[in-house]
């Protein structure tokens, strides 16, 4: 039966393909000339305009190394790659932290469908608040006098306000965790729905305990979707500047601000630069990561 | 530890979890309300008020607090969200309809396409910066700005169309073609009605992801606002009250536009199931 539709349906398509071998082409030109103008072309120009030369305003098409060697040897450009690396991975780390609780009661514990889509749904809501709102609402939170030290002064913690909650590297983590998590939980809580309950009875049934379980079963189980989870949080983090605009009181610079700032002086070739060093850093980041799980296996 | 006691301390987590996610934005929201134009974005609310929603539009008496520059912005932004759905959402269902055959070099297509939401907006929109100053053109928001929104929400409306396709029954428009019914009535009248739902979703993801795009938008738009930028324009000052109560309009914008798009949804669920009974009647 299944063989015969089967059969059925790629003599459908050879007899389609032969009526319209151009159409697919016609219909996918547009789309694929406008990636290559809008997308690949900006990409390739930011290498190629990282080797030319810079002058005080402009930049001018003689190709030089220059700028690749003032960006290596000052330490204002190696302290913002250094900041940009620590950065993520402190991120990285705090959303998996946070993030894989959750989504193992949402994705494991919680065994009413409804309410397991309510959850998800509870944790989606908040992207409907601007980004860069999401971000600002940090600034009443952590100031000081701020939400968290107002609660914390008047349940006795402490008596003077903390005042390295706000304006320090430790709002922008907070604030990047926040608004990040959440890209961990969705992919986590999925590949824990899919995990076949009859293994665990059966490790229960064995006499294993809950964390023998954990180490043997859940947590290699889930690891793809932890790995996806990182891809997200990584470019995205990596790609970030607002939130330390925002946050750090201009003490934390991240490859992206010297970017922001570059382009905003007119420095063209040394924003490249960072640009290309970002581009790289992150490939060679998602690449890494998808070494760890081969996802076409496991997905 | 057992299962039960175990799935009680999640349970508790989780609810930390989400207090986590909103507690920022609940404060912002309450913040909102302080008295103006004296009362800061702190605690404690001096008195309750909706000062700070009419200083957004204009109603106070001048203050030393300069209004958002929204007006000019709102306008901007929606044109732009506006035209980035309808782009990208064509876009998105003819590459999707390519996509119903194989063909050779699907897979570079496929990762091309894709590559549109992975790279971040700093560096696109740096590119895009240096191509535009190279060839001498002037950035704006319906130019340069928009092509990269484009960009960035064609390859979410790809996928959603291409989802839809999956499970797409192609005997319905192989009936129709059977008919002697031309290929461009048969989308009209038989295809875009089936995959209209996607399409829907397809222009909401688009829609929203443009309207609230930044930092491609940063780079490429030149002098022009649209509102993420002038909300980004008060990082680098004393907030006030104004923004927090902006925050919480575009919110409810939002939450407006999620409720439109389920009623669209209900109203063409219901209409199929309508056709449907008068088919088997």
């Amino acid at each position: 039966m299944s063989m015969m539709a089967v059969a059925e349906q790629t003599e459908t398509e050879t007899v389609a393909e032969k009526k319209s071998p151009g159409k697919a082409l016609w219909l996918l030109a547009p789309g694929v000339i406008w990636m290559t103008l809008f997308l690949v072309l900006p990409i390739l120009m930011m290498v190629y305009v990282s080797f030319w030369t810079q002058t005080t305003f402009t930049i001018e098409p003689t190709l030089t190394l220059k700028s690749w060697i003032t960006f290596f040897t000052s330490d204002t450009y190696l302290g913002a790659l250094w900041t940009t690396v620590r950065i993520w991975l402190i991120v990285l780390v705090a959303t998996v932290l946070v993030g894989y609780p959750a989504a193992l009661f949402v994705g494991l514990f919680v065994k009413n469908k409804a309410l397991q889509t309510v959850l998800l749904v509870l944790c989606v809501i908040p992207f409907w608040t601007s980004f860069l709102i999401r971000v600002l609402a940090w600034r009443p939170m952590l100031g000081k006098e701020g939400a968290i030290n107002m609660i914390l002064m008047n349940l006795g913690i402490t008596d003077a306000p903390i005042e390295v909650l706000l304006f320090s590297e430790l709002s922008v983590i907070i604030g990047m965790t926040q608004i990040y998590c959440v890209f961990m939980v969705g992919p986590i809580a999925f590949m824990l729905g899919r995990i076949d309950t009859s293994i665990i009875e059966a490790a229960q049934d064995l006499g294993a305990g809950f964390w023998r379980i954990f180490r043997t079963i859940i947590l290699p189980l889930s690891m793809p979707g932890v790995v996806v989870g990182a891809i997200f949080v990584s470019v995205m983090v990596l790609g970030e500047f607002a939130t330390s605009a925002a946050l750090s009181g201009r003490k934390v610079n991240l490859l992206g601000n010297i970017i922001v700032t570059q382009v905003g002086s007119l420095k063209w070739a040394f924003a490249a630069v960072a640009g290309v060093v970002l581009t790289i850093l992150m490939g060679a980041v998602v690449a890494a990561l998808l070494r760890v799980v081969d996802l076409r296996k496991e997905l | 530890m057992n299962a039960s006691g175990m799935k009680l301390s999640l349970g508790a987590y989780t609810a930390l979890f989400l207090v986590f996610l909103y507690g920022p934005l609940v404060v912002l929201a309450i913040l909102s309300f302080q008295t103006g134009p004296e009362g800061g974005p702190q605690f404690p609310i001096i008195e309750w008020s909706t000062y700070w929603y009419k200083h957004l539009f204009g109603l106070t008496p001048p203050s030393r607090i300069a209004p958002l520059p929204i007006e000019q912005a709102l306008v901007r932004s929606l044109g732009l969200a506006v035209m980035t759905m309808i782009v990208s959402t064509v876009l998105g269902v003819t590459a999707a309809q390519a996509f119903r055959r194989k063909f050779r070099g699907s897979g570079v297509v496929f990762y091309l396409i894709v590559l549109g939401m992975m790279v971040p907006g700093v560096l696109v929109g740096l590119g895009m910066a240096l191509v535009a100053n190279t060839l001498g053109i002037d950035r704006h928001w319906w130019s340069t700005a928009f092509v990269l929104h484009v960009v960035y929400t064609f390859p979410f409306a790809f996928l959603v169309m291409l989802a839809i396709f999956n499970r797409f029954d192609p005997s319905m428009e192989e009936a129709s073609w059977s008919l002697g019914v031309t290929p461009a009535r048969t989308f009209r009248k038989v295809t875009f009605p089936l995959i209209f739902p996607g399409v829907l979703s397809a222009m909401l993801f688009a829609f929203t992801l443009s309207y609230d795009e930044f930092s491609r938008t940063l780079f490429a738009s030149g002098r022009d606002l649209t509102l993420p930028l002038a909300i980004y324009g008060t990082f680098s000052v004393e907030v006030h009250p104004n923004v927090f109560a902006f925050g919480v309009l575009t919110t409810l914008f939002s939450f407006a536009l999620l409720g439109t798009y389920a009623a669209l949804m209900m109203l063409s669920v219901r209409r199929a199931k309508r056709i449907a009974i008068q088919e088997e009647a």
